[in-house]
């Protein structure tokens, strides 16, 4: 059983936008976004979506011993940020890739990352892998 | 809850926990749980969880599909938090809490749009067309 059949948890959809809706003239802006508007609000209204939000260009990194190192966003430096999110309610990972695949976002140079959730951390399972290792070993 | 007050704690990075021995992962996931409890019981945390390890990219207007994200990368989203908090000050400052961060784990802190940024500008655009108009 791999970790996708594992999951029951619904799957995490994360939208990676870069700046190229920027060159879009006026119409072409008005029309993306009606048809972000409309394709978010189907997921909703048809459950598929449980929540889901933008996040703002804004924000900050920590990294280091005891957060000691705070950087400022927004992310001049990286071509692409997270611009949103989606909680997705379905049933299959297949259905997950479905629907990222109907994102109308991914025209204008945005990806879509799809990933399950689960209750149980990475770390976790790999603790759990390095526990089972070396009875492999012995086997 | 306002969505002024929202933010998304991004944990990144899905090598940084590889080279400690079983009792150290062990101690940091029950930190994390620990962690993550208090919050929530706070009423600062909102939600959470870890990601599955694997998963796809969709990308291109076909809607390609790849394998991702790659197997270790620093970027590589691992989880998330909502918090709802006073502001950015006390986000980053959760953040600094977490269990991860002595062995290199990264945290982006994003405050939560009351509509898409996208949006938020055509219109600021359209009223500053209509202002010089």
């Amino acid at each position: 059983m791999n970790a996708m059949e594992m999951s029951n948890e619904g799957y995490l959809l994360l939208l990676h936008v870069n700046e190229s809706w920027r060159e879009l003239g006026r119409e072409e802006l008005e029309k993306y976004i009606s048809q972000n508007n409309a394709w978010l609000e189907h997921l909703m209204t048809s459950g598929k979506a449980k929540g889901g939000q933008a996040l703002a260009r804004s924000g900050a990194i920590v990294s280091g011993k005891n957060g000691r190192n705070v950087t400022d966003g927004p992310f001049a430096e990286s071509k692409e940020v997270v611009g949103g999110y989606l909680m997705l309610n379905v049933e299959t990972f297949e259905e997950a890739v479905a629907i990222a695949k109907s994102c109308p976002m991914l025209a204008f140079g945005g990806k879509a990352e799809v990933r399950p959730l689960t209750n149980v951390c990475a770390s976790h399972i790999r603790l759990e892998e390095m526990r089972r290792e070396p009875q492999l070993a012995v086997a | 809850m306002t969505n002024k007050n929202a933010y998304m704690l991004i944990f990144r990075g899905n090598e940084w926990h590889k080279g400690l021995s079983p009792e150290q992962m062990q101690h940091i996931s029950d930190q994390w749980m620990a962690w993550f409890k208090r919050l929530m019981a706070e009423g600062k945390a909102i939600a959470g969880n870890p990601l599955e390890p694997s998963g796809k990219i969709v990308s291109g207007k076909n809607g390609h599909v790849t394998d991702g994200p790659f197997a270790e990368s620093k970027e590589a989203v691992g989880g998330y938090f909502l918090l709802t908090v006073a502001g950015l000050d006390e986000a980053v400052a959760i953040a600094q809490q977490c269990p991860g961060l002595p062995y290199g784990a990264k945290i982006e802190v994003r405050p939560v749009a009351g509509e898409c940024p996208m949006a938020t500008e055509a219109r600021a655009e359209n009223e500053a067309a209509l202002a010089t108009a």
